[in-house]
């Protein structure tokens, strides 16, 4: 009796609660009009109408609403610094609103992809080639930027960065802002403990695979037992463990082409046997890039393979000794880093309205004479184009500018690669488990052709 | 069609009109977002289909290749580990574990329920935060305890080791489910019919003969119900994975649930993840069959 | 006599020192949750774990409400370009909200279409009565990634993707709360409905007359169960939302998590406030979600 009686309390609880909860979304609708005032300027949905809708809408004068989505690129993933960039845009262009969404490298592929198949695809999204080229791009989900590649354009942006934007066939589907050349860094303070310095070359940054050898068993001999990880937990910061695979014998990722993976030759195989059998380096199947770059920071591990000058800059608050970044061993000496060109893509959703505003966004950003060295200082990365020397007063930029001519070639829009990333963290994981490299990496090339073969 | 006798014709078309009404409002979502996406899920696994791009028929092609798929034949094998090991685990962990609360003084007792309750509430997106933490391979809780008191002699890489990655899922899917199984089992306990307890003890039987013969006989109902939910909850299990270890190290973690994601959104191939989802449902619907045929003949 | 007297007592001594031990692990987690949301970064980055806070800041959630805005709450006219919004708070209240919105109206649809439709399965002996029980039962255990291209194709194509009824109705239509239904509806005695008509009580009047009270009970246990539920079903939440402002709590504390693999401080401070008013609500119901959950079992 009592029990029924309690439970009856209870679900009239709950029933009041609800009841409660029905009348506040009820009043909010009627007290809309009311106090709209703050809502005036949001009073367009953020939401994307329906595709007949959109239609039927006239581009015209009225405002526009796009959305951008950007990947952690520097500054560009904190919203404090993209609402001081959106505010310079809406100075200029009050009737297009851009709505951000900020994405991350763990989840941000996956969350692209469903909003595709929802229906509700981002307008402008900010991230490299490998994904607006060789992955969106390749599918036909991307608008052709050619009319913003003028031949202006084309002379102004280097070279190197101009064939990464575009499809094989030529199309453009990224429109450049930012690069830079990923590197690693050591911790100094470590390696001098060890008397580890002796085997690197402090000014030009680079080091032998025979020196690297040494230097991180000396490391290891000196108690540091974690001195590096490859993190292959997940496809975040996987140019770092591919950057240092090929660079210790000059192997290659793909074939000059960009048509084929190339990942099983000799040189890339001798490599991961080298690495495997190094004492201080582990195959870390419960990290990714960030978390080693954390990992690295708080000094767990002596040496980074996933990083560059943004990392630097993020971090300066938790490192608390001198980081020295180097650039990738090899036994050539002439180090092939790995780049990181990031620019804009548009989706297409079906609505020439907002792929007009998102082209003059686009313009703005990247070509606003006053605008872009804001836009390319936002990302802590440098200009695709000679914008004259922007960090003038930066060092930490001018130490990280050493990097700038080891970039080697952007592989990275060849067909496919989306999977082949994948499978490449996955090849990772079954060596550092045991399994047979050679046999491993074959496996990969396998998978990863017959992804590009598509 | 059992009562065909009393029930005349126009009866039956009142009581089906009448049932229909009733179930109307849950039909229209059941079969709109349950039903509906079945049938689709059934119908572009005969296709290779992927994103943006028209549906090409490809027959049974699918299915063939997911026997052939090692990566899907060990998820079924971990999908199936999970189970039957957290399902039996559960069970028994929570009878055991009520039957140690049940007796303790009132308050004693409801402190414990609410404890072993909380990781339930707490929600696991929340819980794994801190088990990401605890299992870290280089300052987790974890190692630091066991390399200190040198049950450790080096740390381990608990969620990036095969050999661990597992156990620890199934530990944290554990600490996620016994609440609600202790919660029951401690009420059951409760409405255990004491006479019938007594009359035994009488007739001599020992403590053990008492559990087994009457408690465990009056908690049958609440057995099957525990079982039942237990399972699902255990097929649910994919935010751990997810947010843990994203089926790695070396697909040592991936379930099918978590396979049918990464095929969808990391491979692009959605016929093909819709027909392993075919044959996880269907693996399904046989186990319900099954358990409703044994909780019937209870 | 003594002997098995003292090992009953070791016995339930040492059973007694397990529980408390695993109790104290069960609680761990949320222990360290919330007291890791008030440490620095120094303490909750140090390489030996700090035990208790030795220095109490409030920087972690002063970070975490600093981050993105959202509007408090926010309406649309459905097909139409109007709506309206309220004031910019913290993108972590709304977020709050909208799992608050997400559970409840979860909650008030499965718990009016199932004890509706457990009723009749239980007390309507309708035609097809059979095969319906049967592909719910067969349906209950399915797990919602069998479905997650098909549902988010149809979330699409009826404009709900990102929106919070894209998580909200495949929850309802989740066929548990029928089966729960179901077991608690087949208790109501016969012969009172066969009374009510007598007196001339139609359909919807024996229902609501005769039938609801008595189920009642199992009512207040699936409204426990699928708040509970909704509020932490990550996975659908995961697939169907991508705005910020449309975000739930989990799943904004998971993208913290991705978003910051560094800043343990201001993750924990997120898991804090996901967990924290759930938490409140268990306990201030505690005795209901329990009775709550043992009504469900001993009927079913």
């Amino acid at each position: 009796m009592k029990k029924r009686k309690l439970l009856a309390m209870a679900l009239s609880c709950i029933m009041a609660f609800s009841v409660v909860a029905c009348g506040n979304s009820g009043n909010s609708q009627d007290a809309a009009p009311a106090d709209a005032e703050p809502a005036a300027e949001t009073t367009a949905p953020a939401e994307e109408p329906a595709a007949e809708d959109a239609a039927t809408e006239t581009p015209a004068a009225e405002s526009t609403d796009i959305t951008l989505w950007t990947y952690p690129i520097g500054g560009w993933g904190d919203s404090a610094v993209v609402d001081g960039l959106i505010a310079n845009f809406n100075a200029a262009h009050p009737e297009i609103n851009v709505t951000v969404e900020y994405l991350d490298y763990t989840n941000g592929d996956d969350q692209v992809n469903t909003a595709i198949e929802g229906n509700q695809a981002p307008d402008v999204i900010l991230e490299g080639p490998e994904r607006l080229v060789a992955n969106w791009g390749a599918r036909g989900l991307m608008v052709d930027l050619g009319d913003l590649w003028t031949d202006d354009a084309k002379a102004a942006i280097y070279d190197s960065v101009e064939s990464a934007c575009q499809s094989n066939d030529g199309v453009f589907y990224e429109y450049p802002l930012c690069m830079t050349a990923h590197t690693m860094a050591i911790n100094r303070d470590v390696f001098e403990a060890a008397d580890a310095l002796q085997y690197l070359d402090e000014e030009n940054r680079t080091w032998t695979t025979d020196n690297f050898v040494k230097a991180v068993q000396a490391v290891y001999d000196s108690g540091q037992t974690n001195v590096g990880a490859v993190y292959c937990s997940g496809q975040g910061g996987d140019q770092g463990t591919r950057a240092l695979v090929n660079n210790l014998y000059s192997g290659t990722f793909t074939n000059p082409e960009h048509t084929e993976y190339t990942a099983n030759s000799e040189e890339n195989i001798k490599a991961l046997e080298l690495l495997k059998g190094m004492d201080g380096i582990n195959f870390d199947a419960s990290i990714a890039g960030g978390d080693e770059i954390n990992l690295f920071c708080n000094g767990t591990l002596a040496m980074a393979f996933c990083w560059n000058v943004s990392q630097e800059k993020n971090n300066l608050e938790t490192i608390s000794f001198d980081v020295l970044p180097m650039a990738f061993p090899t036994d050539s000496g002439d180090p092939e880093l790995c780049g990181g060109i990031w620019g804009f893509g548009i989706f297409n959703n079906g609505d020439d309205a907002k792929i007009a505003a998102a082209k003059t966004f686009i313009d703005f950003m990247t070509n606003d004479q006053a605008q872009v060295t804001e836009s390319v200082k936002a990302s802590n990365y440098w200009p695709v184009k000679d914008l004259g020397n922007i960090y003038e007063e930066d060092e930490l930029m001018t130490e990280y500018a050493t990097f700038i001519p080891y970039m080697g070639d952007y592989y990275q829009v060849v067909g496919g690669w989306a999977e082949a990333r994948t499978a490449w963290w996955n090849m990772l994981q079954q060596i550092g488990t045991g399994a047979d490299v050679s046999t491993a990496v074959e496996e990969f090339v396998t998978t990863a052709n017959a992804a590009a073969a598509q | 069609m059992t009562k065909k006798n009393p029930m005349s014709k126009a009866l039956v078309r009142r009581e089906t009109i009448a049932g229909y009404a009733f179930m109307f409002p849950s039909l229209i979502f059941f079969l709109g977002f349950v039903v509906y996406p079945m049938i689709q899920c059934i119908y572009t696994s005969f296709f290779d289909s992927t994103m943006n791009r028209d549906d090409i028929f490809i027959g049974l092609a699918n299915y063939s290749e997911l026997f052939q798929d090692t990566i899907f034949l060990g998820a079924l094998k971990n999908t199936a580990i999970i189970v039957l090991v957290s399902v039996p685990v559960v069970c028994i962990f929570s009878l055991w574990a009520s039957s140690v609360i049940y007796n303790l003084k009132g308050p004693v007792c409801s402190a414990f329920r609410c404890i072993f309750y909380l990781p339930v509430v707490t929600g696991s997106v929340a819980v794994t935060v801190v088990w990401k933490w605890m299992f870290n391979n280089y300052y987790g809780i974890f190692n630091y305890i066991g390399t200190k008191t040198g049950v450790l002699e080096q740390n381990i890489n608990w969620l990036g080791d095969e050999r661990f990655a597992l156990g620890c899922i199934i530990l944290i899917l554990l600490t996620t489910s016994v609440g609600q199984p202790i919660v029951l089992y401690i009420s059951a306990l409760n409405n255990v019919d004491q006479s019938l307890v007594e009359a035994a003890e009488v007739d001599g039987a020992t403590k053990f003969q008492c559990f087994w013969k009457i408690k465990w006989a009056q908690m049958m109902p609440t057995t099957l119900y525990i079982l039942v939910i237990t399972t699902i909850n255990s097929f649910q299990c994919f935010a751990l994975i997810q947010l843990l270890t994203s089926g790695g190290p070396n697909h040592r973690t991936d379930t099918i649930m978590y396979y049918i994601y990464y095929c969808a959104f990391k491979r692009y191939r959605y016929g093909y993840g819709n027909a392993m989802g075919v044959i996880l449902a269907i693996i399904i619907a046989v186990l319900s069959a099954i358990q409703f045929k044994l909780a019937k003949s209870e | 006599m003594t002997t098995k007297f003292n090992r009953s007592t070791v016995y339930r001594i040492i059973s007694v020192t397990i529980i408390t031990l695993l109790a104290i692990a069960f609680a761990f987690p949320l222990y360290w949750i919330i007291t890791g949301s008030f440490k620095t970064p120094a303490a909750i980055n140090s390489p030996s774990p700090q035990w208790w806070p030795s220095e109490w800041v409030m920087d972690n959630y002063r970070k975490l409400f600093s981050r993105q805005v959202a509007p408090i709450w926010e309406f649309h006219i459905p097909f139409t370009e109007v709506g309206f919004s309220g004031p910019e708070v913290p993108a972590a209240i709304r977020w709050l909200l909208n799992t608050i919105f997400m559970a409840v109206t979860s909650m008030i649809l499965t718990c009016v279409t199932s004890a509706m439709a457990g009723y009749a399965l239980a007390k309507k002996r309708f035609i097809g009565r059979t095969l319906m029980f049967s592909v719910i039962v067969c349906a209950m255990a399915l797990p919602k990634q069998v479905i997650l291209i098909p549902l988010i194709r149809e979330m699409a194509s009826l404009n709900l993707y990102n929106s919070i009824w894209a998580v909200i109705f495949p929850i309802v239509g989740w066929p548990f709360g029928v089966f729960l239904m179901k077991q608690f509806s087949e208790g109501i005695p016969g012969e009172m409905m066969e009374a009510a008509k007598i007196d001339g009580a139609g359909e919807w009047k024996t229902f609501y007359t005769i039938a609801l009270p008595l189920i009642k009970p199992g009512i207040g246990a699936l409204a426990i169960f699928t708040f509970i539920n909704s509020w932490n079903d990550y996975f659908m939440q995961l697939i169907m939302l991508s705005s910020t402002k449309n975000l739930t709590i989990s799943l904004g504390i998971a993208k913290l998590q991705a978003e910051n693999a560094t800043d343990f401080g201001l993750i924990m401070a997120g898991a804090s406030l996901a967990a924290l008013p759930i938490i409140i609500i268990f306990l201030i119901f505690q005795k209901y979600f329990t009775k709550g959950i043992t009504m469900g079992a001993v009927k079913g």
